[in-house]
């Protein structure tokens, strides 16, 4: 009796932990389809000439380069609106915030922001941005749309990073004498540092691969903007307008592949400060 | 000590401060400041609120109009979604978006969940190194490529094996599973590493096996972790647009087979809104509102659950 | 903190970067016009787009901003200003007769019906593809083709190519609200190319060896049947202005008209020259 229990508990056990082989296999398997389907019909197209040269011709043949300059753009300009405002956010919410009504607000409203269908942001953009204010189509309306969006999730990273700093550093600071913000500006922030850029290169990641907020605050002229107040084609955009056409696939696979090597540019990056920082904190 | 040395009045020899509320030991200057930043700081956080409040009312604003015209009752239940003929029911939309996401999930979350607990359980930290990052970058991947990898390579695949045209639910569950797994892995890994290892080793001194001790002992007391993390993904599931408009085919009619195409709430703002214009915009925006108003449900019900599932301790 | 102030750098940079440019941006005018914005069908986009690139190259100094909308909401932007020249692939809606548009066609096109080519039926009439499009015909066998379930392929509702064939081919009639509906000729195209049972339509110069076009009515959907005029399904690509073209916007479309473009630009579209059709 006891041996078939333990002959059960054996084979369920076997079976059970297989399946969660296969579950982590299958997410694997998924990655690794997509990014080897997307690398090797793309490849071919990564030539200079497609990288900087410009679309031109019917079906939008030749380069690329303004739909990058666009992207490039628009994700600068959005974390350098929403970056000082999420880690200033994040600074309150970590080292000044008391628990009450206020602050369960913040957090209600970050984390309603951060579960917005984009889609849903890119009509508030259109709406608030470029008809209300009136910047028309504009790197600016896109970037303060997508700023809206990234903001809770650099709010959070951000957080996350502040409260990891030990408490001991912090009253260490204060035994000698400093003020609130001379500690956090001096000893938290630059402690927290790797941490928050990690957060803010992974939100600038997800900044770059935003289409539905883009398309109704940008636009989808070709243009290679200059102004802020320029209309353009981000990457994403062109990726879905040339997908939706459907008759230049060729350019498709390019701008498809050149997005994963930008996004995946940003996650390698953000790892790597990461580990670099672990590894500097021993 | 300097800003001491700023000091309008003579002042003892400070001992520092941790709060506000110790004013008689620090200069007027300093308090000024502090106060100031903090409130600069308070500011900054309330953008969140000031941005919810704003969506509400610009999106609701625009969309506003169609509630008047044809009654919140009427557009939500409205069984025909037909702008050109004057026609402003969304209940196949929803319809459409519910099974979309239901389907998703029940592809998705097991997967998720089961990778979850492979890299909190049963990896050994080579592995891990190697998984954990493979579900971040799915996490990284743009809806579009999604979309342009479902539309080009899943789409002729299904087509080929079960006839039609590729376009439907089946491919779009395929689809927003991917999507979603990494959402729902990642927090429920968080939520199992937050089971004390106390509680491990417990259930192995007693003799149960890996998966019983998983199964039997873990999963339930990660439980309102991991319905947070499915009711996150759910939201996902439900707001995405790029993916979906490029494998769902598009009909605004509720399919009457997992192959045949559909719309939703979410694909039926991209489709229409390059062409739409009067009573037709403003539903859109409407239906705008109705996705806030669906995600920001999704937020409230894990708090409280979340609240719940603290008291039930 | 370096770290802070690189990154402090790198803002000002962006900043100088972004005020200067700035100073250097003009939105369009009236009067002494440097740049000038069409938008409007799809369809038209590749002939509006490429004509636009060639004439900045030249006339250095000259901006043509080209997008696709779609016809109605090109039309819609030129009625209002919002841009110099409206491009749509239908002609105009009794409503926006009184829009004061003036219309120069600029291309001749025809629609055609395709299907898969492992599909065995070769023709139809103008009856059964109203009734396969309204969803009445649901079977490839009631047309004379094999036991295989219609696979119903739409255009958008901003296509013009929907337009013109809802005119066309259903007259009154609607389209089967259970067709998919796609948002591109190439989507369409490829969908068709690779599911056996499927039916779309397409403009005929973009048909190409892995779709078949139909005969419509026993006429063959080819540039000669469209010339003379026997082929039912065609129609012209129009260039709406508000008022008659003038400047910059004239120059353009004088440039889109001549032959060299016609020639070359419009034929590599797939449409044929408007002096072919001489309709």
């Amino acid at each position: 009796m006891q041996s078939r229990e333990r002959m059960d508990k054996r084979i369920t056990n076997g079976v059970a932990l297989g399946v969660i082989w296969l579950a982590a296999l299958a997410t694997v398997a998924a990655l690794g389809t997509i990014l080897v389907y997307v690398i090797v019909n793309g490849i071919g197209q990564l030539t200079p000439a497609f990288i900087f040269g410009w679309p031109h011709g019917v079906n939008m043949e030749g380069g690329i380069w303004p739909t990058i300059q666009a992207t490039l753009y628009v994700t600068a300009l959005a974390m350098l609106i929403t970056t000082p405002i999420a880690v200033l956010a994040a600074v309150y919410l970590a080292e000044y915030a008391v628990q009450g009504r206020l602050v369960s607000t913040i957090r209600f409203a970050a984390d309603s922001l951060a579960s917005v269908p984009s889609i849903v942001m890119g009509l508030f953009g259109l709406a608030l941005f470029v008809e209300g204010i009136g910047m028309g189509f504009s790197v600016i309306a896109a970037a303060l749309a997508l700023s809206f969006l990234l903001l809770p999730i650099i709010v959070r990273t951000t957080e996350e990073a502040i409260r990891a700093v030990p408490k001991y550093i912090r009253w260490g600071s204060y035994g000698l004498g400093a003020s609130k913000w001379q500690t956090v500006s001096r000893i938290v922030l630059p402690s927290a540092m790797p941490r928050i850029t990690t957060g803010v290169i992974l939100a600038a990641g997800r900044a770059a691969g935003e289409t539905a907020v883009v398309i109704y605050t940008m636009g989808t002229m070709i243009n290679a903007p200059v102004s802020p107040l320029d209309p353009g084609r981000t990457m994403p955009v062109h990726l879905m307008l040339m997908a939706q056409e459907g008759i230049n696939m060729p350019a498709a696979y390019g701008t498809a592949l050149l997005l994963v090597l930008m996004v995946l540019g940003f996650n390698l990056t953000a790892r790597y400060i990461g580990r670099r920082n672990r590894r500097m904190q021993g | 000590m300097a800003d001491n040395k700023q000091a309008q009045a003579p002042e003892p020899d400070v001992t520092p401060y941790a709060s506000d509320s110790s004013l008689s030991t620090i200069s007027k200057a300093t308090y000024f400041k502090e106060a100031a930043l903090r409130n600069l700081f308070l500011l900054c956080a309330c953008v969140a609120v000031a941005g919810v409040g704003l969506i509400f009312l610009f999106v609701g604003l625009k969309g506003w109009p169609i509630f008047e015209k044809v009654g919140v009752w009427q557009f939500l239940t409205g069984a025909t979604w037909y702008p050109t003929k004057g026609s402003f029911g969304i209940l196949p939309l929803i319809v459409n978006s519910l099974l979309a996401m239901a389907g998703a999930l029940v592809l998705g979350a097991p997967l998720a969940i089961g990778t979850a607990v492979f890299l909190s359980e049963v990896a050994s930290p080579r592995l891990r190194e190697l998984v954990r990052p493979a579900v971040e970058l799915l996490a990284g991947i743009p809806s579009v490529v999604y979309g342009f990898f479902g539309l080009v390579l899943l789409r002729p695949i299904i087509a080929r094996l079960f006839g039609g045209l590729g376009f439907g639910l089946f491919t779009v569950w395929l689809i927003l599973a991917v999507m979603i797994l990494p959402t729902i892995a990642a927090l429920t890994e968080d939520a199992l590493r937050s089971v004390p290892e106390g509680i491990r080793e417990a259930s192995y001194a007693m003799g149960a096996t890996k998966w019983q001790t998983i199964w039997r002992v873990l999963l339930p007391a990660a439980k309102i972790g991991i319905i947070d993390a499915i009711i996150l993904g759910m939201g996902r599931a439900i707001g995405e647009t790029m993916a979906v408009v490029m494998v769902a085919g598009n009909a605004r009619v509720i399919p009457d087979g997992i192959f045949k195409p559909f719309l939703t709430l979410t694909t039926v703002i991209v489709m229409d809104m390059p062409y739409a214009s009067g009573d037709h915009r403003t539903a859109l925006f409407g239906v705008a509102i109705i996705l806030f108003i669906i995600s920001m449900l999704f937020v409230a019900s894990i708090r409280v659950i979340s609240r719940f599932g603290k008291e039930m301790g | 903190m370096r770290i802070s102030r690189s990154a402090a750098c790198l803002a000002v940079a962006i900043a100088a970067v972004c005020l200067s440019g700035l100073s250097g941006c003009t939105k369009a005018d009236g009067a002494s016009q440097t740049s000038l914005t069409v938008t409007g069908s799809t369809t038209v986009l590749p002939i509006a787009e490429v004509a636009a690139e060639d004439f900045q190259t030249a006339n250095p100094g000259k901006r043509v901003l080209v997008a696709g909308v779609g016809s109605s909401a090109g039309i819609e932007s030129v009625a209002n200003g919002t841009s110099d020249i409206g491009t749509s692939s239908r002609d105009l809606k009794p409503e926006e007769l009184t829009l004061g548009l003036v219309d120069t066609k600029i291309a001749l096109d025809a629609i055609a019906v395709i299907v898969n080519p492992s599909n065995p039926v070769t023709g139809l009439t103008k009856a059964q593809v109203s009734d396969i499009f309204q969803g009445k015909i649901k079977n490839w066998k009631e047309v004379g083709g094999p036991d295989l379930e219609i696979g119903l392929v739409n255009r958008d509702e901003a296509s013009g190519t929907r337009e013109a064939f809802s005119k066309f081919v259903l007259g009154k009639a609607d389209f089967d609200p259970t067709a998919a509906v796609l948002p591109g000729t190439g989507q369409v195209r490829s969908v068709v190319a690779q599911a056996a049972g499927a039916v779309g339509y397409i403009s005929l110069g973009f048909v190409d060896s892995t779709v078949k076009a139909l005969d419509v009515d026993g006429i063959p959907a080819n540039e000669k049947t469209v010339a003379d005029g026997t082929y039912p399904l065609w129609r012209n690509l129009h260039f709406f202005t508000k008022g008659e073209p003038k400047g910059l916007v004239k120059a353009y479309i004088d440039y889109v008209l001549s032959d060299e473009i016609q020639n070359t630009i419009v034929r590599d579209a797939g449409f044929l020259p408007i002096t072919a059709g001489g309709k």
